[in-house]
């Protein structure tokens, strides 16, 4: 093998070894209790935590609404969680692109597409509010200053172009202004702050919290911990728990360490966890959605993420012990995710198979530069240098292109039954763009159950847990079985006003 | 034998206490700190500065001026203002006095080479 594969290879060697690690560092052990005669370090009005799109827009809500002391705890040294790193695609309709590009939509719309992908299991009521209120979302970050691409997407799902994307593609190009924002209109953020668990009032109400400052994720810590009180109420806005192998793996056994993961480190799921030992009832946690999408080679959602999004439907993946095809690359997430992880070598050990498109219809998409310039992606002008590079049987690869090609002319793929509407034309021959795939852990919709107004329910009493709210990916059941893209950030911001405005009895 | 077993204990002895008191310190901050644990250490020996230790002496700004990449089409990828956390990520995050940081934060995801790169 070429240097350059060796370098992947170490790479994916030091990514398992990375997620392993994490397997082995438990969270600590939270715990709730009773606030009788506790002392009060602090007092807040408002309290919120986590700092990504629900967290920055409980604040701004609350504060416009006339809250006079919030503030934000986060446990990471820097603001912004996964909502920082995502691809900052936001959907919502009837907003003012869709006006002027004379787009029809609506929120029953939006709403039957959500439910379709959901399998029928989503929350209806919680996607119609969202979708009710996700311009007003829009607005605020708007408002903001968030700058987006002068153009609708429509992303796979749903039914007519309704998502918006932040001018630099990534979800910073709206926590960085909801950050700045907040601090101008004089919200608190403190970071290093880790949630230990609730401090109870005599009903069983959460009046406030135990916060350890001075936190360094994962390592030895001795900070101290303060007892804070809330006045209002507590927003949990700690979103998911793709990051925290056990729980994963605990309601999908394939999701082990071996797979990768886009979240940011921080996505462990404590705040979760300690609102199910309050009463909170767990929905959906078993459906996690993994990307088929992600390499490897680089850390995160990285480069290769979108470009694999926008070349599956006119690329071959091959499996690069046989030199053949072992998946439809259009199909769900799930299956997709599944099949790759089936790509190994004699001993059993993971094999990466490859994603190959012809570099006239790759080169279309800008990440395709990208993922060369970075080395987590490969041009080659033959098949010979491509089986070569990555050691897959030759004969059998040019077998498997040529049968494909054949697929591409006649739109049958006999082989998978792919969808060839979208390749048509576009034949794999040389220049080839190349990248490796292996699934990455991408988004849980599971969490904690709640209502219209952002309040967590009890599953012994079934009435909501007062001065308690979650907004976000912390939530479950409102997406079902599959989240459609680009309906993750409408949702946090949506819940995360609302949460606000639960707070201040609008 | 006997004296030289003694003088060998003398020896480990020495090493042990010597190995008990040294905790590593990069020559640059040696040469301005000395000893001065206080310095950087404000919130006690036993726990990690505060973030805005390093800021005592360090500036951000002109930081992020120094890292600036050459190419306006990367002026993201500077670990000191970049796209996803602007100049607030703590030097800590990246930086680590007696233990080095593996890598910086940026390449929890991302292949960048940062040349003057000292974790």
């Amino acid at each position: 093998m070429s240097n350059i594969d060796l370098l992947g290879r170490r790479k994916f060697i030091a990514g398992l070894g990375i997620a392993a690690g994490a397997a082995v560092v438990a969270p600590a052990m939270a715990m709730s209790e009773k606030a009788d005669g506790v002392k009060w370090d602090k007092e807040v009005e408002i309290l919120i935590i986590g700092s990504g799109f629900a967290g920055l827009a409980a604040a701004i809500e609350a504060t416009k609404l006339g809250a006079k002391d919030v503030h934000i705890f986060e446990k990471m040294s820097y603001f912004g969680g996964n909502s920082a790193i995502n691809g900052g695609l936001f959907a919502a309709p009837g907003t003012p692109m869709q006006k002027k590009e004379g787009v029809e939509d609506s929120v029953d719309r939006m709403v039957a597409d959500q439910m379709l992908s959901g399998r029928g299991v989503a929350d209806e009521v919680l996607l119609r509010h969202i979708a009710s209120h996700a311009v007003e979302a829009l607005q605020m970050t708007l408002d903001a200053g968030a700058e987006y691409h002068p153009y609708l997407q429509q992303l796979g799902g749903h039914s007519v172009a309704r998502t918006y994307q932040t001018a630099v593609s990534c979800g910073a190009g709206i926590t960085q202004p909801m950050y700045k924002e907040c601090k101008r209109i004089g919200v608190n953020t403190h970071n290093r702050s880790k949630f230990e668990g609730f401090l109870l009032g005599d009903k069983g109400e959460v009046v406030g919290v135990k916060m350890r400052s001075n936190y360094h994720f994962e390592e030895d810590q001795p900070g101290k911990v303060m007892n804070i009180r809330a006045k209002r109420g507590v927003i949990m806005a700690t979103g998911g728990f793709a990051q925290n192998v056990d729980l994963r793996m605990a309601e999908d056994p394939t999701l082990t360490a071996e797979v990768g993961c886009t979240n940011a480190p921080g996505a462990t799921g404590e705040g979760m966890l300690e609102m199910f030992r309050l009463g909170a009832i767990p929905v959906h946690l078993a459906y996690i959605q993994s990307g088929p999408w992600a390499s490897p080679d680089e850390g995160g959602f990285g480069y290769v993420s979108n470009y694999s999004i926008f070349n599956f439907p006119h690329s071959i993946a091959v499996n690069r012990l046989t030199g053949k095809r072992f998946m439809n690359e259009i199909a769900d997430r799930k299956t997709r995710a599944d099949a790759e992880l089936s790509c190994r070598d004699e001993k059993g050990n993971a094999l990466p198979p490859i994603l190959i498109t012809s570099y006239k219809d790759s080169k279309v998409h800008p990440n395709t530069e990208k993922v060369i310039k970075y080395n987590v992606g490969w041009k080659f002008d033959s098949v010979e240098a491509l089986a070569k590079h990555f050691d897959v049987p030759l004969e059998a690869l040019k077998a498997q292109i040529a049968e494909y090609n054949g697929f591409v002319k006649t739109g049958e793929d006999k082989q998978f039954a792919k969808d060839m509407t979208m390749a048509k034309n576009k034949m794999i021959e040389a220049p080839f763009t190349v990248v490796r795939l292996w699934p990455k852990v991408h988004y849980c919709q599971g969490g904690v159950k709640i209502n219209t107004k952002a309040e967590v329910k009890d599953s012994l009493t079934g009435q909501s847990i007062p001065g308690l709210y979650a907004a976000g990916e912390v939530s479950g059941g409102i997406h079902g079985v599959s989240r459609l893209g680009s309906c993750s950030i409408p949702e946090c911001m949506v819940m995360g006003m609302t949460a606000a405005r639960s707070l201040m009895k609008v | 034998m006997k004296n030289f077993n003694i003088i060998l204990g003398l020896v480990l002895l020495g090493l042990t206490s010597l190995s008990a008191q040294s905790v590593e310190i990069r020559d640059y901050h040696k040469d301005v700190i000395g000893n001065d644990c206080k310095t950087c250490h404000d919130n006690g020996i036993k726990q990690f500065p505060s973030d805005e230790a390093c800021l005592q002496c360090h500036n951000v700004d002109d930081l992020a001026k120094q890292t600036m990449p050459a190419n306006e089409e990367d002026k993201w990828q500077n670990p000191h203002n970049n796209l996803h956390y602007g100049k607030d990520v703590p030097c800590q995050e990246c930086h680590g006095e007696h233990t080095p940081k593996k890598q910086p934060l940026c390449n929890t995801c991302h292949t960048f080479k940062f040349k003057g790169y000292k974790g």
